[in-house]
């Protein structure tokens, strides 16, 4: 028990007295996490809408493939947009390498699959009769859609909050094509991965603390939001 | 264009290069990925069943954490293993640190929250008139849990889907744990992150990532193509 707790107990003070540089990385982290969120809801649930509602050839494919890019892995993620971002490559002349906005667009690539995928799934999850009814009283793809979100509703937040926790917690890519900057770009996972890197196991634990604590407030928040729609839901069932 | 082409075109004989090391990582990805989501799988479905039926205080909580240890962040996992496995530490005496069997132990919890948290779901999304049914008709909790299993087979299989993602694709805790070692616990993730670091061997990265992104093609593929069946079993079942 000794050794672990000896780390621990060092990182603990690092916890409390807080450095700069532990806030701006904190700072970062949430920025990273708010906007690639975000972007990954905007992009990913019309998406999903459409692969879960559309009715077109090779649904089954694009359904198979969304599924499938749900275990994108960070490493390929990050050395693939780093190829495409260097010089002499198509994307070079953006000089976005080790920058802070590829970081927001490699974990906005990583969190799309979940809004894609979940969305989907949660549309398709619905009872059959559901849309075909409303399809067949005339309405019309926008109404079906609206429809689709506010009855799967709750799947479709499992989608967004699977978005954030990979946006909080990938590395691999952040670490890639960011540089991992110390007090530049670097978010809470990559701050833990360079101090273990360094043999600093004190610091490390204690980053991990800070995020594992910041995951935990987030997605619990998030989940409680989730399960308050069963509530709404109810009451809109009862109403007609 | 002319740039990334050139790139790509040098990266295909690396593909069936038996010298290039590739199909050793590839077996080693292999292992590891199918080992862990099978060790989650045994630890994970009781946790699952008995969060998604029980009906003991604080099930809410539980349900809550599992869903927010989703994003377990792949570093957080890797240091807390390695700080368990270091020789001075409780399991030091096990020498698994910077072994593939210290890779197996992080990637099994990585995946583990899948399993639990989706397979709590999908028995939770069953229609909440069955298991009461059952109960009311007098079913032991084995038969229940056999019963929700049944019922829940696409949703369990779901979460295995994602367990096997995670395991395959995480990269951040196989190379804390296992140091990056190549030839003995290097996987297909690990090995792109150290052509990245140390080499810079563009050709090489592509090969890499290429075959990377196909193994997890076909290996999903087949777990989804699996779960799709699932229902045609199911029916056989239900006859009988």
């Amino acid at each position: 028990m000794g050794f672990i707790w000896n780390e621990l107990r060092d990182a603990v003070p690092l916890i409390v007295h807080g450095n700069p540089q532990l806030w701006q990385i904190i700072w970062f982290t949430l920025q990273v996490a708010a906007i690639a969120t975000a972007a990954a809801t905007v992009l990913g649930v019309p998406i999903g809408l459409a692969i879960g509602l559309g009715r077109f050839r090779g649904r089954g494919v694009a359904h198979a493939l969304a599924n499938a890019s749900l275990a994108l892995p960070p490493v390929v993620v990050g050395v693939f947009l780093y190829i495409l971002f260097l010089p002499r490559a198509p994307f070079g002349s953006a000089q976005l390498i080790w920058s802070r906005e590829i970081v927001f667009i490699a974990q906005t690539i990583l969190a799309l699959p979940f809004t894609v995928a979940l969305t989907a799934a949660a549309v398709q999850a619905l009872p059959p009769g559901l849309l075909g009814q409303a399809r067949l009283l005339g309405a019309g793809r926008l109404q079906v859609s609206v429809l689709a979100l506010r009855e799967a509703r709750i799947g479709v937040m499992a989608g967004i909050i699977a978005a954030l926790g990979t946006a909080l917690s990938e590395v691999a890519a952040v670490a890639i094509l960011g540089g991992n900057i110390y007090g530049y770009n670097q978010t809470l996972a990559s701050a833990s991965l360079y101090e273990v890197n360094g043999g600093h196991y004190a610091d490390a634990l204690a980053i991990a603390i800070v995020l594992i604590g910041l995951i935990l407030i987030l997605m619990c928040g998030l989940g409680l939001l989730q399960h308050q729609g069963n509530g709404i839901r109810m009451r809109f069932r009862t109403a007609t | 264009m002319g740039y990334l082409w050139h790139e790509t075109r040098q990266a295909f004989p690396l593909i069936f290069d038996g010298k290039s090391g590739i199909g050793g990582l590839l077996w080693v990805t292999v292992r590891v990925a199918v080992i862990s989501t099978s060790v989650a799988l045994v630890i994970g479905l009781p946790l699952g069943l008995a969060l998604g039926l029980g009906r003991f205080r604080g099930r809410r909580t539980l349900q809550l954490l599992a869903n927010a240890s989703l994003a377990l962040p792949s570093v957080v996992v890797g240091v807390a293993v390695l700080m368990l496995l270091l020789p001075q530490a409780q399991f030091g005496s096990l020498r698994w640190e910077f072994t593939i069997k210290g890779v197996y132990v992080a990637q099994t919890i990585l995946a583990l929250p899948f399993i639990v948290a989706l397979t709590a779901a999908a028995i939770q999304g069953l229609p909440p008139g069955l298991i009461g049914q059952a109960r009311a008709l007098g079913a032991g909790r084995r038969q229940l849990s056999a019963l929700a299993l049944r019922e829940a087979k696409i949703g369990v299989l779901a979460a295995v889907i994602a367990a096997f993602g995670a395991a395959i694709s995480e990269v951040g805790a196989v190379i804390i744990v296992g140091g990056n070692f190549e030839g003995r616990d290097q996987t297909l993730g690990s090995a792109l992150l150290a052509q990245f670091n140390y080499y810079g061997n563009v050709p090489a990265m592509i090969a890499i990532g290429i075959v990377l992104l196909a193994a997890i093609l076909v290996l999903m593929g087949l777990l989804t193509v699996l779960q799709q069946r699932g229902g045609g079993i199911h029916l056989r079942f239900r006859t009988a």
